[in-house]
């Protein structure tokens, strides 16, 4: 009886200290999560990461490809996919990102293209204090190395042995003109900062303000803070 | 702003615009077929178009953007005259990013309430000191 009485008092203490734990964000069984960026269940998740449209072009396509029954499911749970509270199996990994390429439209292959190459690709964080007669000499080299680097963006070897379809054929073609479009997208960008500055800086001038002023430029493969001070 | 004219914000090489989707997939479609040039030659007309309007975007974002911090300048003067406690947090959506702006007044300066917290632990310790 008193064994029983025993197991109980520790079940119950164990209940206790798993939400405890819980509820400060630890989880005991974090480890048995899938830390591999490369792993199939993070690249559903990237994959579901697509803007609502695209994700919803998926998933009618998914539900041609496989039924209703599926497509049910898939609808049902993507977003627990994407946040990884449900882990995908192996089926669901094949269908989303080896099967379904196969029927996609070019567009929405060079849409999960241009997705799979802003996550993965590495980005650039700088911080820095400029003030409004030195901001052009420091911001201008960042930004040629942010925007240049589109140009050299590249998927890793990782992704592209399990999703060879992206690196083949027409996709190839598809890489060459994200770069571009991706490279031009940072000269756009920041072709108006002078007259963004020049705003900043009438603000500035009003001494009896005081204003802090910050401003973050953010770029497809890197973002850079500043810090602007009057003088 | 005519003495800065040599520094370039932005590399020269390789502008998208006007180059045509002609020129930019260029190599790659040597090794295409029929079917995968044309659609890679579409994406390609179809990426430059999207960046014109993202262009467009970026020239409305900017002007809003001027319109709303010439509009905060007014009403932080405004605010300023009238009122000796207030604090304003302002983010504008420009054409490269996102812009916050912090203005605030208080009725205390710091010194004045690092001053008034040395005034009252002078105290303290004065009354600790008299009634020991």
């Amino acid at each position: 009886m008193n064994r029983v009485w025993i197991f109980f008092l520790i079940l119950g203490i164990g209940y206790f200290l798993y939400f405890q734990f819980k509820a400060n964000g630890i989880s005991f069984f974090e480890w048995l999560k899938p830390t591999d960026r490369f792993h199939q269940s993070r690249l559903v998740a990237v994959l579901l990461g697509l803007d609502d449209q695209a994700v919803n072009e998926l998933l009618t396509l998914y539900k041609e490809e496989f039924g209703n029954g599926p497509a049910r499911y898939a609808r049902r749970t993507y977003q627990k996919w994407k946040s990884g509270k449900v882990q995908p199996s192996k089926q669901t990994y094949e269908r989303f990102l080896l099967k379904l390429p196969k029927v996609m439209t070019y567009d929405l292959k060079c849409e999960v293209l241009r997705h799979f190459m802003e996550e993965y690709t590495p980005k650039d964080e700088f911080e820095l204090d400029v003030n409004v007669d030195d901001w052009e000499i420091k911001l201008t080299p960042l930004v040629e190395q942010i925007i240049e680097k589109a140009y050299t963006a590249q998927l890793p070897a990782e992704v592209e042995r399990k999703l060879h379809w992206l690196g083949e054929g027409d996709m190839i073609a598809a890489q060459d003109i994200l770069r571009a479009s991706q490279a031009e997208e940072g000269k756009i960008m920041v072709s108006l900062l002078r007259e963004e500055f020049a705003g900043v800086e009438k603000l500035l001038a009003e001494e009896d303000l005081k204003p802090k002023i910050g401003h973050v430029l953010k770029f497809p493969y890197g973002t850079i803070k500043l810090n602007i001070k009057r003088k | 702003m005519d003495d800065d004219e040599s520094i370039e914000l932005v590399p020269k090489k390789r502008s998208l615009f006007p180059v045509s989707a002609e020129d930019i997939v260029d190599n790659a479609l040597q090794s295409l077929d029929e079917g995968q040039a044309r659609r890679v030659t579409e994406k390609a007309a179809d990426e430059i178009v999207r960046l014109a309007v993202e262009k467009r975007k970026a020239e409305y974002r900017n002007s809003a953007a001027q319109e709303e911090m010439h509009n905060l300048i007014n009403n932080a003067n405004l605010l300023d005259q009238q009122v000796s406690d207030y604090k304003i947090n302002s983010t504008f959506e420009t054409a490269s990013g996102t812009t916050n702006v912090e203005i605030k007044k208080s009725a205390f300066s710091t010194l004045q309430i690092a001053l008034l917290a040395a005034l009252g632990v002078l105290i303290i310790i004065v009354a600790y000191l008299s009634l020991r």
